[in-house]
């Protein structure tokens, strides 16, 4: 519990991190508050065609807080200081206090979930608030369990590049391939016109627990449980690989 | 030591190219993006022969991964300027070369320098790949339009890439700088493209979108392709000029 609240002070301490906390936030809402202009006019012109997703595309694209969320929390222990003041590494002062590297690894894990799930919950109320500010009775329904999907969606994505920058301890490679791959021009959208397996990518899996998109192979529930998958195994490969290697190398 | 003027620029630029050359996360930026541009092309290509034959260019299937590509250009940007702030390596620079405007300057020759080959390597590849395997099925295309648009590719990546590192200069930070980067590029942009149709020819990346693709009749009020550079060019010199400004006035 004590490696917990540390984790979380370590976070909180970084400037990154509100950064990571604004965009989660309030992106989301601002992305469904643009979508909802656009779609009102639809609306009245009557050829709105996917009124359904208008809220949660937000909250598909707003995933990017928790990205930098989960990159940070991992790449800040391995920045280099400065030579001025001792050129040394941040994670070795954490495994000299806390030694048990699994557990270390747990804490920090344990912190992010809690930041990417009641940042989640902000989201969606700035999200819905939006939605039903613009849309008013046209406003989509939001159900339970379609916003739990998201929280999902968010916790998962958050833990993914927690493990991704584990393995590459630093947090330019995963940010970008992550930032690009939950914007409009994924890739796995992309690789999903070529190939049908494609559609077992994380993010494209995990979408489908809230999203409503045409061609959709998965039902919400198995989308979250291939997306819980990737994460495992994501996880478990860090675990392995943290645990072998040299602190600071 | 008193040195005339042309010897210190080249010295000056030497010492910039040897500082890029020898960060090891450049290559790696520039391998990684060879590589996922060639994947790229491929997935692109087998989804356009998938598609109806005969009727797509091959240029714009070989020029369809530059959205991608661009992000590594991004990347390489940031950190040739960002580099230098992790720790403290810019002191040492400002102290052997303490002229700070013309310094910034050379840097980004010298980022130019190594951008331009890479780019037209990286974005020639791309089109090779997709002409090879859609030889026989797509439109043939004039040898003329597709120096251009290899020209008009290779210029626009340059351009982000100094963009870029002007923006990494003014934020001196890795992260923010590619948040901020990476957002306005891959989400805010495609975004507000069907919000704003009046101004959106008027940003950098949709500006620079047509310095590469051949123009298509479908598409009213385009810009051509010496439009969209000088565009693209205005937007990369007043991030420039803000840089150096900054640059000179803060502590180091």
């Amino acid at each position: 519990m004590r490696a917990f609240n540390a984790e979380l002070s370590k976070l909180f301490s970084l400037p990154g991190i509100w950064l990571a906390l604004l965009i989660g936030a309030f992106a989301p809402a601002v992305i469904a508050a643009l979508d909802s202009i656009a779609q009102k006019e639809e609306i009245i012109a009557g050829v709105s065609t996917r009124l359904t997703e208008v809220g949660y595309i937000g909250l598909a694209l707003g995933v990017q807080g928790v990205i930098i969320l989960g990159v940070l929390a991992v790449s800040s222990e391995y920045l280099t200081e400065s030579s001025e003041s001792g050129g040394g590494q941040q994670i070795t002062t954490s495994l000299t206090v806390v030694s048990s590297r699994f557990l270390f690894l747990l804490a920090k894990a344990g912190a992010v979930t809690v930041i990417s799930i009641l940042l989640c919950i902000v989201a969606i109320m700035t999200t819905v608030s939006a939605t039903h500010l613009i849309l008013g009775e046209y406003a989509p329904a939001f159900e339970w369990s379609k916003l739990i999907g998201a929280v999902c969606y968010w916790t998962f994505t958050a833990l993914l590049a927690f493990g991704i920058t584990i393995l590459t301890k630093n947090g330019i490679i995963p940010l970008a391939v992550l930032i690009i791959n939950s914007s409009v021009v994924s890739f796995s959208v992309l690789l999903s016109k070529v190939t049908k397996l494609a559609f077992y990518l994380p993010d494209r899996a995990g979408a489908e627990m809230f999203m409503f998109t045409s061609d959709r192979l998965h039902t919400p529930f198995t989308g979250g449980v291939v997306m819980f998958a990737w994460v495992a195994v994501i996880f478990i490969v860090a675990a392995i690989v943290f645990h072998r290697r040299d602190v600071a190398s | 030591m008193s040195v005339s003027s042309s010897r210190k620029i080249t010295q000056i630029l030497g010492a910039e190219l040897d500082k890029l050359v020898t960060l090891p996360l450049i290559w790696r930026t520039l391998m990684g993006t060879f590589i996922l541009n060639l994947g790229l092309a491929a997935a692109f290509t087998s989804a356009g022969l998938q598609g109806a034959a005969g009727t797509q260019s091959i240029l714009n299937i070989g020029l369809a991964s530059m959205g991608y590509l661009q992000a590594g250009f991004i990347i390489l940007g940031i950190f040739a300027t960002c580099s230098e702030y992790t720790g403290g390596q810019i002191r040492t620079t400002l102290t052997t070369i303490p002229w700070r405007g013309f310094q910034l300057s050379t840097k980004h020759l010298a980022l130019a320098i190594i951008t331009i080959p890479a780019a037209f390597i990286i974005a020639a590849s791309g089109v090779l790949y997709t002409f090879i395997m859609m030889r026989d099925t797509a439109v043939v295309i004039e040898i003329d339009t597709m120096i251009e648009s290899l020209a008009g590719a290779t210029g626009y990546l340059t351009l982000t890439t100094l963009l870029s590192a002007a923006i990494g200069a003014l934020l001196r930070r890795t992260t923010p700088a590619l948040v901020v980067l990476l957002g306005y590029y891959f989400i805010v942009s495609p975004l507000s493209r069907d919000f704003l149709h009046s101004i959106k020819n008027y940003f950098p990346d949709t500006a620079g979108y047509y310095m590469y693709m051949p123009p298509s009749s479908d598409e009213i009020n385009v810009l051509t392709p010496m439009q969209g550079t000088g565009i693209s060019m205005l937007w990369t010199l007043i991030f420039f000029t803000a840089a150096i400004v900054f640059y000179r006035k803060r502590d180091a």
